[in-house]
């Protein structure tokens, strides 16, 4: 990224880019997608800088932004691991929008996402199950849902297997994922959106279209 | 660029969802109650008309969309576009939503209750919702040049996210929106680099912009639940504060043989889903299509865009819990459900 994009990608992110500048940057943006990456991490790393918390990343990127700042290996959030590991996830959840309507896609989907590569990361085990959690205090607390029993609550997430998990059938999470959307509320609906319009910026494994098995979905019907 | 027109004729063309939210607007609150400003902000996001592009930053990774939204004699027709990714767009037209998906070649429409705006919405923050979010506005700032309130939903505990908003002074759009968990870190977020809200919007711009050309078209019919009785009886038998069961019934899950029990938990803004399934559902002998195969039992934890999703077994059964929550809430929940015999009654 140029000192001038910097410039202009650190006043819009003030919003304090004029409107004509921010419309160029946004048509460079949309045309360039190396700037846009760099973008992306640079947004990052203003958010970082501005005290606003620090966005879930990847682990090698964290650290690399983290020493830049002030030398110390990144402290990514407890779950950045699990976003990392669980990326294939993406374009599955991604569907849940089109909730029912995407039976399609998700057998394309899930195609791409059991292929093996990188995005395949441990992200499920099927052996070594996790020690049941230990519930401390719990009793009584919200069975009901009632409020008021939050400070008596506290809850220990078991340890996980590092095993590396043999091949899942991330079309059955998918599905789980599909059905759960029709419930889901609020701006969380959202992000599922914005995830499904968001490209993969792995290789595919496999021309999509050709892997599109009707067998499998039989809540499709093709329009005549 | 932000041009904010305003448009009077679309005030009085309001959706049922938002008589809804008038109609229970409590009485007695200031105009700078941050409650107010989510429910503006609702308002503007079902009813206005508006055309901007915005920013979606989650791991680091920045992508460009355009969103159009128009409301023209009680008609809501709105159009999302991948403007540098896969090019897929998704157009909604009352209660039809098309998905262009041209990487997939591609062409999936549903029929669908109407589901709100693309860009979302917050729920009405009663008293149960407050006991496990704190709603408070931060000082003032300034997006696109333009003052914004700022606002922030908090959770109060771990088990749950929450969101700040920086809402357009004029308008109460949602210029900036972002996901944070209860520590206060920064999960995804959404900021608008432009935003219109024109009187009118040409029906060319609510066109989709895909060839669609070579492409498959598929309609998706009526939802494919299943209301099985012979399903057993599940609950979560302990839950994390603030939630409860909203919803009860059987989904057949694409693939499966048998449906499985679907269970909904929300705090009233956020919602967990719980999936019971008997791991011989599939076993051969039952009376699984020749799709259906036999599943291994899956357990773990996984990233579900801005929530998670974890599976364990329980008494045999392979249980599923989703949800747009943090991981231990969807662990929690799994860990937590039991199966109830024949005769025993669930206790809620």
């Amino acid at each position: 990224m140029s000192e001038q994009i910097r410039e202009q990608v650190s006043a819009f992110l003030d919003g304090e880019l004029p409107n004509t500048e921010t419309e160029l940057l946004l048509k460079r943006l949309t045309r360039d997608g190396e700037l846009r990456e760099s973008f992306g991490r640079y947004a990052v790393i203003g958010e970082a800088l501005r005290g606003a918390g620090s966005p879930i990343l990847t682990g090698g990127f964290a650290s690399r932004v983290n020493l830049a700042i002030d030398g110390e290996p990144a402290q990514v959030p407890g779950h950045a691991h699990q976003a990392h590991a669980a990326r294939w996830w993406r374009p599955l959840a991604g569907v849940t929008v089109a909730a029912g309507v995407a039976t399609v896609a998700i057998v394309a989907l899930q195609q791409r996402a059991i292929s093996p590569g990188p995005r395949a990361a441990p992200a499920l085990t099927s052996q070594n199950a996790p020690v049941p959690p230990s519930i401390v205090a719990a009793q009584n607390a919200s069975l009901q849902g009632g409020g008021g029993a939050r400070e008596a609550l506290s809850y220990t997430v078991p340890a996980r297997s590092a095993n590396v998990p043999p091949a899942l059938s991330s079309g059955r999470l998918t599905n789980y994922v599909l059905a759960h959307s029709k419930y889901s509320s609020g701006l969380g609906q959202r992000s599922v959106l914005a995830d499904l319009l968001i490209e993969d910026d792995e290789p595919q494994p496999a021309p999509l279209q050709g892997v599109v098995q009707p067998s499998l979905t039989p809540d499709v019907r093709v329009a005549p | 660029m932000t041009r904010s027109r305003q448009s009077r004729a679309i005030w009085l063309v309001p959706c049922a969802l938002v008589g809804a939210l008038l109609a229970t607007l409590p009485q007695a609150r200031g105009a700078d109650d941050p409650r107010e400003w989510l429910e503006k902000m609702n308002k503007a996001l079902a009813t206005r008309n508006y055309d901007g592009t915005f920013f979606h930053l989650s791991e680091g990774r920045l992508e460009t969309m355009r969103i159009v939204h128009r409301v023209r004699a009680g008609r809501v027709t709105e159009r999302l576009q991948s403007l540098d990714g896969s090019g897929r767009e998704f157009v909604r037209a009352n209660d039809e939503l098309t998905c262009y998906l041209p990487d997939q070649h591609t062409v999936l429409v549903e029929q669908r209750q109407d589901r709100g705006p693309f860009l979302g919405s917050l729920p009405q923050f009663d008293a149960s919702v407050s006991d496990f979010y704190r709603i408070e506005a931060l000082p003032a700032a300034h997006i696109l040049g333009r003052p914004a309130r700022v606002i922030a939903v908090n959770p109060k505990d771990q088990f749950r996210f929450g969101y700040r908003l920086w809402l357009d002074e004029k308008t109460a759009m949602p210029l900036k929106t972002q996901l944070c968990d209860s520590r206060g870190q920064v999960i995804e977020q959404i900021f608008f680099a432009r935003l219109e809200m024109p009187e009118n919007i040409p029906d060319a711009d609510l066109a989709p912009t895909v060839r669609t050309e070579g492409m498959r078209w598929v309609r998706q019919g009526p939802s494919p639940d299943s209301a099985s009785a012979a399903l057993g009886a599940y609950r979560a038998s302990q839950l994390p504060p603030g939630f409860r069961l909203t919803v009860q019934g059987a989904q057949t899950l694409g693939g499966a043989s048998s449906p499985a029990s679907h269970l909904v938990y929300s705090d009233g803004l956020a919602t967990v889903s719980v999936f019971v399934e008997e791991q011989s559902a599939t076993a051969p002998g039952s009376a699984a299509s020749p799709d259906a195969r036999p599943e291994a039992p899956v357990q773990g934890l996984a990233r579900v865009g801005s929530g998670y999703a974890f599976s364990t077994i329980v008494q045999g059964h392979q249980v599923t819990a989703v949800g747009e929550v943090p991981a231990q809430t969807v662990e929690f929940i799994a860990h937590s459900v039991k199966i109830y015999s024949s005769g025993e009654p669930p206790r809620h």
